[in-house]
């Protein structure tokens, strides 16, 4: 199998400071990554290396074999909700058809068929009732739902989460960690910033372990283990409990 | 009556009518996109840097309406991007940056302006800052006739690229929309809409006609389509009245114009449905109401509980002055909740129904605080005399499900039930009876767990044992055995079956 990203010898820097050192990595489709590592590590831009928001100092990445700007609307990224302006004027509905822009020429209106598409989404994510209210009086959960149905109405293959589970209940975690779930099981590729290391071993197949540059990607069951975090995590290890962490 | 119709009689009047409808509608329409953006100032910044290119137009082709036009909107969008590019190559702060540019070339602006006016030139700084719609030019109205229409079409084409890049920049950017080019694309329509209201209400109160009628409309809507023709309405009724005033005041267009906004601005910051300061506070002062009622309601039950239930114990307990008091208990006796009865106060069936539910979201709310929120029992109460009333039925099935159906608060009293109870529980059932379980259940939480456990509606099975916390039961399909907590059992619904092969 081919993978869905392929990043070849990628390196970023800003103002002259190393962000991420000469990364290799493969992501493959049907499986759930979670990406972990210290503030700094580069997490955020490996996703917009990714995304193709940013000038790459050298390297490669490839979505499905081909560049980034051929391949945008396969790709969505749901940010963190505390960079959202919560009071903007739009409604559930106006924000999940957004994922239809894409699909759209300057010259094109938005028609029945992307209705219908973006009502489906809404229905995916039990929130049909909400298309009519604007997304400040939404809670956490649903909020974080309304951009899931967005990424479902562009029909995208590959999700790039940042730390979806900030400001949600439990509740809601154990719903969306399901979405989640479900998605990869229908063969779409997922990863995941996280920032709490104890729920790594029960929601991710795979983890990536970031500190500027890769220090271990793999099965989690197989590398998440107390050595490999204190290698991310190096002089900021975060305190954890022994039972969350896999054996050496 | 002023010179209203002497005004009308001529074309000048008529001109300004026309320029001044159109300024409106465009500054209206555009204003929105300034303001969501948090680009107020750089509004206020463009509408005064465009004086240098002014006069540069000025000198090099006298007073042609183009010369000007051109001189401006260059002067305009340089300055739009020179600061774009300080804020983002230079350590200043972002206002600063706009700051140091507008005023540097404003200043430059009124240099020139008085050199050239030594010269002999004769170009009004006056009519520059705020307007000069009465003196207009048929060659001005047409060319401010074109802008209105380029400006319009431009955000009606470009809409979604607009939405999209005020709201989420990253996204529209992963979307393959160039947020640097809608940017540079806004700058310049709103040069050229800085330049083409210059005549009509003067460069210092543009803004107010770009920025007021969007917050007004934003006052008013939810939805930036709507958002766009309401501000647009308003910048045009706006302008028009504001022109009326002028000619029965005598006054200048421009301020006047802004002063009608601002007016139609304060009536929506009071009396705007749902965002207005005077719905907050109807909508305060019911939620307080509500409070007190339920309040009076929750002490009436405890009191009658207790077998003293009177109006003055009812004083004592709720701590409200008495006229209060007797205003909600009349309340609570028009709803049927409360009975007064010779002189004696008691508590009605309905009453005591609906007292329990503020109760049940206490003690649940407690619980959830203990439990899950890992807060200790001395710490939760005052936060669940708030939550109480807040809380919905929906949202508390959904607690009491994922709190497994507790019996019990924190202190040990009673979680009073939901009283619409399953028609035949599971757990009424004896071992080896049969049953299925219903299609229709309490709640969808309920159905999800029985899902989680393997159970659907209609799925047959028989009780094979039934131990204090646990029921174990059998699927007819594929004989597999079901552990379910009684606490559960207790609220699923099920049909008994009359086993057949036994007979």
């Amino acid at each position: 199998m081919s993978p869905s990203i392929s990043i070849k010898g990628l390196s970023v820097s800003y103002d002259r400071k190393t962000v991420l050192s000469n990364i290799y990595l493969d992501i493959f489709a049907g499986q759930l990554y979670g990406v972990i590592g210290p503030n700094g590590a580069g997490k955020s831009t490996l996703f917009k290396s990714i995304l193709g928001l940013i000038d790459i100092n050298s390297g490669k990445v490839q979505i499905q074999g081909l560049p980034i700007k051929e391949q945008r609307k396969k790709v969505v990224y749901i940010p963190q909700r505390s960079e959202v302006d919560w009071q903007f004027p739009a409604t559930v509905m106006d924000i999940v058809l957004m994922g239809r822009y894409p699909y759209k020429s300057i010259l094109q209106r938005l028609n029945k068929e992307d209705k219908r598409i973006a009502t489906e989404a809404l229905e995916a994510m039990g929130i049909p009732h909400l298309k009519k209210r604007q997304i400040g009086e939404l809670s956490g959960g649903q909020q974080q739902r309304v951009f899931l149905a967005r990424a479902m109405c562009q029909q995208a293959d590959i999700f790039l989460f940042d730390e979806p589970f900030v400001g949600v209940d439990i509740t809601t975690e154990d719903k969306i960690i399901q979405i989640l779930k479900d998605l990869a099981d229908d063969g779409k590729t997922l990863m995941v910033i996280h920032h709490d290391l104890s729920k790594v071993q029960e929601y991710f197949d795979q983890v990536i372990m970031l500190n500027q540059r890769l220090v271990v990607a793999g099965d989690t069951t197989a590398i998440f283990t107390q050595e490999n975090i204190a290698k991310t995590y190096s002089g900021q290890l975060p305190i954890l409990h022994k039972t969350h962490i896999g054996k050496h | 009556m002023g010179e209203l119709f002497d005004i009308f009689n001529y074309a000048l009047g008529i001109r300004a009518l026309i320029a001044s409808i159109m300024v409106g509608a465009m500054c209206g329409v555009l204003g929105c996109f300034i303001v969501l953006r948090n680009m107020s100032m750089i509004g206020d910044a463009l509408s005064h840097a465009v004086l240098p290119g002014v006069v540069v137009g000025y000198v090099v082709a006298g007073s042609g309406v183009l010369a000007i036009f051109t001189g401006a909107v260059t002067a305009g969008f340089i300055t739009a991007v020179l600061i774009t590019w300080i804020q983002h190559n230079v350590k200043t702060k972002n206002d600063a940056a706009i700051g140091i540019v507008f005023t540097a070339m404003f200043s430059i602006g009124v240099m020139a302006i008085s050199k050239i006016s030594r010269e002999g030139a004769h170009l009004d700084l006056d009519h520059f800052l705020f307007g000069n719609v009465l003196g207009l030019s048929n060659a001005d109205l047409y060319l401010t006739g074109f802008i209105t229409l380029y400006v319009i079409f431009s955000v009606f084409l470009f809409y979604r690229y607009l939405f999209a890049t005020t709201f989420q920049p990253v996204i529209a950017e992963t979307m393959g929309i160039s947020v640097k080019t809608v940017h540079y694309f806004l700058m310049l329509l709103l040069s050229f809409a800085v330049v083409a209201s210059m005549q009509a209400v003067g460069v210092i109160l543009v803004v107010a006609m770009l920025i007021t009628p969007a917050s007004t409309a934003m006052l008013l809507t939810n939805r930036l389509k709507w958002m766009v023709v309401l501000s647009g309405i308003i910048g045009v009724i706006s302008a028009v009245i504001g022109l009326i005033v002028t000619d029965f005041y005598n006054t200048t267009p421009g301020p006047a114009m802004a002063v009608v906004v601002t007016l139609f601005y304060l009536l929506a910051v009071f009396f705007a449905p749902q965002k207005g300061l005077l719905f907050k506070y109807f909508h305060r002062r019911k939620v307080k109401h509500k409070i007190q009622l339920e309040d009076t309601l929750k002490q009436s039950l405890k009191l009658h509980e207790r077998g003293n239930l009177s109006l003055t114990n009812l004083y004592q307990r709720l701590g409200f002055s008495e006229p209060l008091v007797r205003k909600n208990v009349s309340i609570l006796e028009r709803k049927g909740l409360l009975k007064r009865k010779n002189k004696e106060l008691l508590l009605t069936e309905q009453g005591e129904k609906e007292a329990n539910k503020l109760v049940r979201a206490h003690r649940l709310w407690e619980t959830y605080l203990v439990r899950q929120v890992g807060l200790n029992a001395g710490q939760i109460h005052e936060d669940a005399e708030k939550y109480e009333h807040i809380l919905t039925d929906e949202l508390l099935d959904e607690l009491e499900a994922s709190l497994d159906y507790p019996k019990q608060d924190p202190h040990g009293s009673p979680i009073p039930q939901k009283d619409n109870r399953p028609s035949f529980p599971l757990s009424n059932l004896s071992p080896e009876d049969r049953a299925r379980i219903a299609n229709h259940q309490l709640n969808e939480h309920l159905v999800y767990r029985l899902w989680k456990l393997g159970l659907l509606p209609k799925s047959e099975f028989y009780l094979l044992k039934k131990e204090e916390k646990n029921l174990q039961i059998v699927l007819d399909d594929e004989g597999q055995v079901i552990t379910i907590p009684t606490s559960l059992a207790e609220r699923v619904n099920v049909e008994k079956l009359v086993d057949t092969y036994d007979e």
